[in-house]
């Protein structure tokens, strides 16, 4: 047995000492000797405490105590001196054990120096990547609010101006069919008409895409529910539209919650093959939770995900957290696509670092 | 020692270390949970979780969240389960713990269903939190049901979607 234990501590790749009821130390492993910088015969018969200098320890509590008790295996964080004074951190487990000689401890001291280091990297990295999407967030926060501002400018623009003067052509137009007698030309006049009339309501068209007229007049659940008919009139996706969120919610978490669903809406029509979406909404903790699900074909997330390119997905992810709130995205190859997603109702832009009422 | 998702580490990285170790059984059992859990719970305790956070706190609980979602989703490739539930509750689950001091009785309900296989993870809270805290009479009964490992768990609202 004592030739084992010989061996196990030569050879063993951790620094090992024994050290003896008051705190010298017998024996030293050549890792021990390696680490510390000192020859066998410098270190037998120091103070433990040499090697960690200025941190007090009690490296060999009396046997049967509840302080050994305590003692055996616990693992110390401490700083190690070599003989060149250099310094390192280091992980110190300390073993009680029995001896010929009485109570003694065998001590393990592992170099942290290449963790440390290590861990470091990666805090480094990890920094750099938190610093990027905070970075990425603002742009993108920047980008759809500068989105949204657009789309209502071009929507403003089509209804006073373009609008307008279509609608005076055509008034124009109708003082004209007054004046016409000849048929072919009274004919060709209600082909004119019709083109009009087809040039008008595709614009209001784009108008309502642009800027929802009901998001202001009523409820997002009714410009959710115009939108997927159109789409029904498109493709002939079948849909239902349940619930809805409390009417007087601000015009910008409205346009986010249509925004969203619009996005998930566009997703299900290019990609997910399905017959019938539900969206359904319902009010949840001072804000709007809302589900949309489909029994599409699905997607396998492990690999769209690492994929890039997926600006929808990520768009929706950031639109909810820009405004307080989290969505979900959730699928599986053949077992349709869900996306969920809450905002509150008062979704003024968080600054980063602000902090927010903590749960009681 | 900087905590890469946040002051409850050590016990995220148990929580990710305890996902590798489960059966496709226990997958199974998981998502079966989740789905049959209240969606409306969830969404309270995640709108809770936001709402008692600043941005730079809840940094490194989604970082959490997000690494026990994407442990999830390779462990269910490995074996060969596909049902998104599982991945979703690995999400809720390690995002619990990483906020289990913010989010008061909320824990349980994110928590529980990979604690129905990962009985630790259901006492979790208790070590967590701060004495101004205490879990609701729901959570406490719900704590009580995932300690139990029913196959089919019982006695939980069945609000399952919104």
């Amino acid at each position: 047995m004592k030739t084992q234990f010989r061996q196990f501590f030569e050879s063993s790749p951790d620094a090992l000492l024994v050290v003896d009821s008051v705190g010298r130390i017998r024996q030293a492993n050549a890792r021990a000797e390696s680490l510390f910088g000192y020859r066998h015969e410098q270190v037998q018969g120091e103070l433990a405490q040499t090697l960690f200098p200025g941190q007090q320890m009690t490296w060999c509590p009396p046997a049967d105590t509840p302080e050994q008790r305590r003692a055996a295996g616990r693992h110390l964080e401490l700083v190690g001196r070599r003989s060149d004074r250099s310094q390192f951190p280091a992980d110190v487990a300390v073993i009680p054990i029995q001896t010929a000689e009485g109570p003694e401890a065998l001590v393990s001291i592992k170099d942290l120096s290449e963790a440390q280091r290590a861990q470091f990297a990666l805090e480094l990295g990890f920094d750099v990547v938190q610093s990027a999407e905070r970075d990425e967030q603002a742009l993108l926060g920047h980008l759809i609010r500068a989105v949204e501002q657009e789309r209502g400018r071009i929507a403003a623009d089509i209804h006073d101006d373009t609008i307008q003067i279509l609608s005076a052509a055509n008034l124009r137009l109708q003082q004209l069919r007054h004046r016409l007698q000849d048929p072919d030309d009274l004919q060709i006049l209600d082909k004119l008409d019709e083109t009009f009339a087809l040039s008008l309501s595709r614009l209001r068209q784009l108008i309502f895409d642009l800027r929802p007229s009901t998001l202001e007049e009523g409820s997002v659940a009714d410009a959710v529910r115009a939108y997927c008919e159109e789409m029904r009139s498109d493709i002939g996706i079948d849909f239902r539209v349940e619930g809805s969120c409390r009417t007087k919610i601000p015009a910008s978490t409205s346009m986010l919650i249509y925004r969203t669903v619009q996005e998930a809406l566009v997703n299900v029509r290019k990609h997910a093959r399905a017959k019938t979406v539900r969206i359904k909404f319902l009010d949840v903790s001072d804000g709007c939770l809302t589900r949309i699900s489909d029994d599409g074909v699905g997607y396998s997330p492990a690999e769209v995900e690492n994929r890039p390119g997926h600006l929808g997905l990520t768009l929706m992810r950031e639109r909810a957290e820009l405004s307080g709130g989290w969505c979900r995205i959730e699928s599986s190859p053949g077992g349709g696509t869900v996306v969920e997603f809450w905002v509150p109702f008062d979704n003024s832009p968080e600054q980063p670092g602000a902090g927010r009422e903590r749960a009681a | 020692m900087k905590k890469i998702f946040g002051p409850h580490t050590r016990r995220v990285l148990d929580v990710l270390a305890g996902l590798r170790g489960l059966s496709p059984g226990d997958v199974d059992l998981v998502a079966a949970t989740w789905k049959h859990e209240s969606a409306v719970d969830r969404a309270e305790a995640w709108a809770e979780l936001h709402r008692a956070t600043s941005r730079d706190e809840r940094y490194p609980i989604l970082a959490a969240a997000a690494a026990g979602r994407r442990t999830a989703m390779d462990i269910a490739r490995d074996l060969h389960r596909t049902d998104w539930a599982f991945w979703a509750a690995a999400w809720d689950a390690t995002a619990a713990v990483a906020a289990a001091d913010v989010i008061g009785g909320h824990f349980d309900t994110l928590a529980a269903p990979v604690a129905e296989v990962m009985p630790s993870l259901a006492q979790e809270q208790v070590g967590a939190q701060s004495p101004a805290r205490v879990p609701s009479p729901r959570s406490q009964h719900e704590s009580a049901v995932s300690r139990g490992r029913s196959p089919v768990p019982r006695g939980r609202s069945s609000r399952a979607t919104p």
